[in-house]
């Protein structure tokens, strides 16, 4: 017996509220994945788009004061961002259109390296968050302790959403810390207060129906790389079908039958094959959220999609989980 | 309560109290053993059932009941990546210990049960015998009163064995935990349990004290010989006594009153048989569980 040995002791103390409980399980998660070199030099990588819409803000707020920045605005605005009236409107009253041009950096940001950034992060991070637990039988200790099939779904999203928030909220709401620091006054705060809450928005509509569904893939396998297949294949699969569909459809001429309702009328959403995938209905959503939505069309049925999507992918995973349980 | 898999019925109207002390669970496979277990921390729905662990109703109040119930599943289980040391921790923050003080905790627990500098190993890399050192600890690491173990013993060697027993024991006798013991190791019971229920078929089929099982229904003695036991066993036959002969060559002599061992003595002299041992018999708990096992399937 070791010397330090004192044998068996009861423990009294105070124990934590239960509704910490699956904090600990996320913190557990958090540690976890965070042991992995990879995963620390992937969410270092995931910073660097940041720099572009850094530029631009910065372009932007010293291009009232600096004619080559007022060129550099100019140009990306008429050119990649193809919004001559908004560059013209930047260069006769900057101010007016600072809460547009910003909201479309962020967005920009939000919508192509991140949401790339995203699908990797999440590829490789979820598959394994349920799957282990299954293949190892973990659930028979998590489940041994008051918690909840509901908690710990919860607390093993959270892994997911710590991980995502660093990479893609965090980064955003410094973007807006950046642009008011470089703004000529703290007046600016009052034009754009509603961007953090639209970051924090679009960043729900990011995080949960994805988190949803990697959770979904994680739970019906405990081989975590079939898991990660199918959510590459998900996302890969729904562009290549959007692109496809949408290119064959702009080959084709517009059938219209004789007599019935004019649908553009309606307003009806013409890009019917966005909802086939993820990245697009996405788009949509994020689009529609930072208050920038350039296509036509309810965004109602994106919206639909990604909530019945969350709902659905997590009833699933609190299934499985229960299935196993009672075996 | 009542737990059937579709058509198949895993518990029928089990009823039972389970009294303070060490209880052996017992039944052959497939018994229900491990369903009742998960019932009664809720991780399977029962169709039908009341009754209260602890004091608290069950099954209303079951994630109460878990914080007051340290678990040791029968399946090889462990949460991936992690060591021993964070495995234990871990379990000691899901029921509630702060940060600190549930590491320091789940050491004081890896000490008590032996763990070693393995601690600090992936449980990926234990040994099964490890591996159910870890779950000891890990069901005992919040200080519960009522344990529950589904066959703790399995994967240990005779030694690990030993101080399993032993942990057991000191746990019941010293700190007054009451601890059910799930298991087919019969000679486990046999040193540990106060108490034995014996699930067959999903039914209760005995619940008693030990000591009450143990005790045959009429007084008996069992007397170990050196050499030929037949002569004295034809002469005890001849006096009317009720006498078997054991495989180990040993006579179980049946109805004998304690005021008539004088008699018997004598007549082992007279017989010219050495007595080596004479002792009050017992039931054997092997014979009692393939009765109450054969039992069964002959209905």
């Amino acid at each position: 017996m070791p010397v330090h040995d004192l044998g068996y002791r009861s423990w009294e103390g105070r124990r934590t509220p239960r509704i910490l409980r699956p904090l600990f399980v996320a913190q557990s998660g958090v540690s976890l994945v965070w042991r992995r070199r990879w995963l620390r030099t992937m969410l270092m990588l995931a910073w660097l788009p940041i720099i572009l819409p850094a530029f631009g803000i910065f372009a932007f707020e010293y291009s009232a004061t600096e004619p080559g920045m007022r060129q550099v605005v100019v140009q990306v605005l008429s050119g990649p961002f193809q919004r001559p009236d908004l560059a013209q409107q930047a260069i006769s009253d900057p101010a007016l259109v600072r809460h547009e041009v910003w909201t479309m950096l962020i967005l920009t940001f939000f919508r192509y390296p991140q949401l790339s950034a995203m699908v990797l992060l999440v590829g490789l991070i979820a598959p394994m968050l349920v799957s282990y637990d299954l293949r190892s039988k973990a659930y028979l200790l998590y489940f041994s302790r008051p918690l909840s099939p509901s908690e710990y779904i919860l607390g093993k999203a959270a892994v997911v959403w710590f991980f995502l928030g660093m990479i893609v909220t965090i980064p955003a709401l410094l973007l807006y810390v950046i642009g008011i620091l470089l703004s000529p006054d703290l007046s600016v705060i009052g034009e754009t207060w509603d961007i953090p809450l639209r970051i924090l928005g679009a960043s729900v509509v990011l995080l949960v129906p994805t988190t949803a569904v990697a959770m979904c893939y994680s739970s019906s396998t405990s081989e975590s790389r079939y898991a990660s297949f199918a959510w590459f294949a998900t996302w890969i699969l729904g562009f290549v079908a959007y692109q496809f569909l949408t290119f064959m459809n702009v080959q084709r001429p517009p059938r219209r039958r004789r007599g019935g309702p004019d649908w553009q009328e309606l307003n009806v959403d013409f890009d019917r094959y966005r909802l086939l995938s993820p990245y697009h209905t996405l788009g949509k959503v994020e689009a529609w959220v930072f208050g920038l939505d350039p296509t036509e069309g309810s965004v109602w049925p994106a919206m639909c999609l990604l909530l019945i999507i969350a709902v659905a992918g997590f009833w699933i995973v609190r299934r499985r989980i229960i299935a196993r349980l009672s075996v | 309560m009542t737990k059937s898999y579709k058509e198949v019925a895993a518990l029928s109207d089990v009823s039972l109290r389970v009294e303070p002390g060490v209880t052996g669970l017992l039944g052959p496979n497939g018994s229900g053993k491990s369903t009742l277990i998960k019932s009664l921390l809720g991780l399977v729905q029962t169709q039908q059932g009341s009754g209260s662990v602890l004091g608290m109703e069950w099954p209303q109040r079951v994630r109460e009941i878990r914080d007051q119930v340290g678990y040791l599943p029968e399946d090889d289980c462990y949460i991936a990546g992690l060591n021993g040391i964070e495995s234990v921790a871990f379990m000691a923050h899901l029921a509630g210990l702060p940060g600190t003080e549930g590491l320091r905790r789940a050491h004081e627990i890896c000490d008590f049960c032996d763990i070693g500098e393995e601690r600090y190993r992936p449980v990926e890399s234990y040994s099964t015998g490890m591996r159910q050192k870890l779950k000891f600890a890990q069901a005992l690491v919040h200080d519960p009163p009522f344990l529950i173990l589904d066959e703790p013993t399995t994967g240990l060697d005779p030694d690990q064995r030993e101080s399993m027993l032993r942990r057991i024991r000191t746990l019941y006798r010293t700190h007054g935990k009451s601890i059910l013991l799930s298991t087919h190791i019969l000679p486990d019971v046999r040193s540990v349990c106060d108490q034995v229920i014996m699930l067959v078929g999903g039914e209760v089929r005995i619940i008693d004290t030990l000591e009450n099982l143990s005790r045959p229904a009429e007084p008996t003695v069992q007397i170990a010989i050196y050499g030929d036991s037949a002569p004295l066993m034809q002469r005890l036959q001849n006096d009317g006594f009720s006498v078997i002969e054991e495989s180990d060559g040993s006579l179980r002599v049946a109805g004998i009153d304690t005021d008539q061992i004088p008699e018997l003595w004598q007549k082992a002299a007279e017989t010219g048989t050495s007595v080596r041992r004479l002792t009050p018999a017992m039931n054997s708990l092997d014979e009692i569980f393939f009765h109450a096992a054969s039992e069964t399937e002959l209905r």
